[in-house]
């Protein structure tokens, strides 16, 4: 059986709770394994804060979408927006920092999100980015029916 | 409704002021650790250890704040260390190739003994 879930969310980073809670109620209630649920929220907070910081610059507020679908074996995290086109797997790697150096703060997330989901994927469609993360239901120990 | 569970929390041990952090770190809260641990630096101290021991998880908003202090830390002469990563969390700092860019102690005990 699969399941979906829409949320529509506004560009503001304190909206990314309600997709964060709202992942976490589903995975509660359909047993995702913790391991494979933390890998989507840390991917998930990634991708919609690149979306909330840079797909809009008219200050304006905008709303988008975020689809939770949680299919048998997998969990497919989708963003719909209609900001300017923006292709999260185009950002270079991070440029290894010279010997002795620290990173430069930036670059970290996307290099995290492709280690840490088992999908990733971008594509343009009426005018609207369309970005997909999707990430293998493991096996492992379920969420307990908590939400802390 | 903050379905988080994220609070930071101060206490002093000897010349080290600790900070804990608890719950998940990701783009809606990294501004306040990070605030609040520039404030700190900023305030004079110089030997501050953040224990992430009670930390579900960290996002790359996360990383940044503790990158930030670090180089804070550093300009102003001061000790930033980072102590008790719990499997999963160690796993992200892996992933973001940032276990050696910290300075990282597995426990708080080991961390102060080296700090204190």
């Amino acid at each position: 059986m699969t399941r979906t879930l829409d949320v529509r969310i506004h560009n503001d980073l304190s909206e990314i709770g309600t997709v964060r809670d709202a992942l976490d109620n589903l995975a509660s209630e359909l047993g995702i394994p913790m391991q494979a649920l933390m890998a989507l929220q840390v991917a998930l907070d990634e991708v919609i804060s690149n979306v909330v910081k840079y797909a809009w610059d008219d200050g304006a507020r905008h709303e988008f979408l975020v689809r939770i679908t949680v299919h048998p074996e997998r969990m497919d995290l989708e963003i719909f927006d209609d900001g300017r086109e923006f292709n999260p797997l185009s950002a270079p790697e991070p440029e290894p920092p010279a010997a002795g150096q620290r990173p430069k703060p930036g670059g970290l997330g996307i290099q995290m999100v492709r280690r840490l989901v088992d999908g990733f994927s971008y594509q343009r469609v009426d005018g609207r980015n369309h970005t997909t993360i999707s990430k293998t239901r493991a096996v492992g120990p379920a969420v307990q029916g908590s939400n802390t | 409704m903050n379905g988080n569970g994220f609070s930071i929390n101060q206490a002093r041990a000897g010349n080290v002021c600790v900070v804990s952090l608890s719950g998940r770190i990701d783009s809606t809260n990294a501004n306040d650790v990070m605030n609040e641990l520039t404030r700190l630096i900023a305030s004079g101290e110089k030997s501050i250890l953040v224990d992430l021991g009670a930390v579900l998880y960290l996002t790359s908003a996360a990383f940044r704040a503790l990158l930030v202090a670090t180089d804070e830390a550093e300009r102003q002469a001061a000790q930033f260390a980072l102590c008790s990563l719990a499997g999963h969390v160690r796993e992200l700092f892996e992933m973001g190739g940032l276990l050696e860019v910290f300075s990282i102690h597995s426990s708080r005990e080991e961390a102060l003994k080296q700090l204190g």
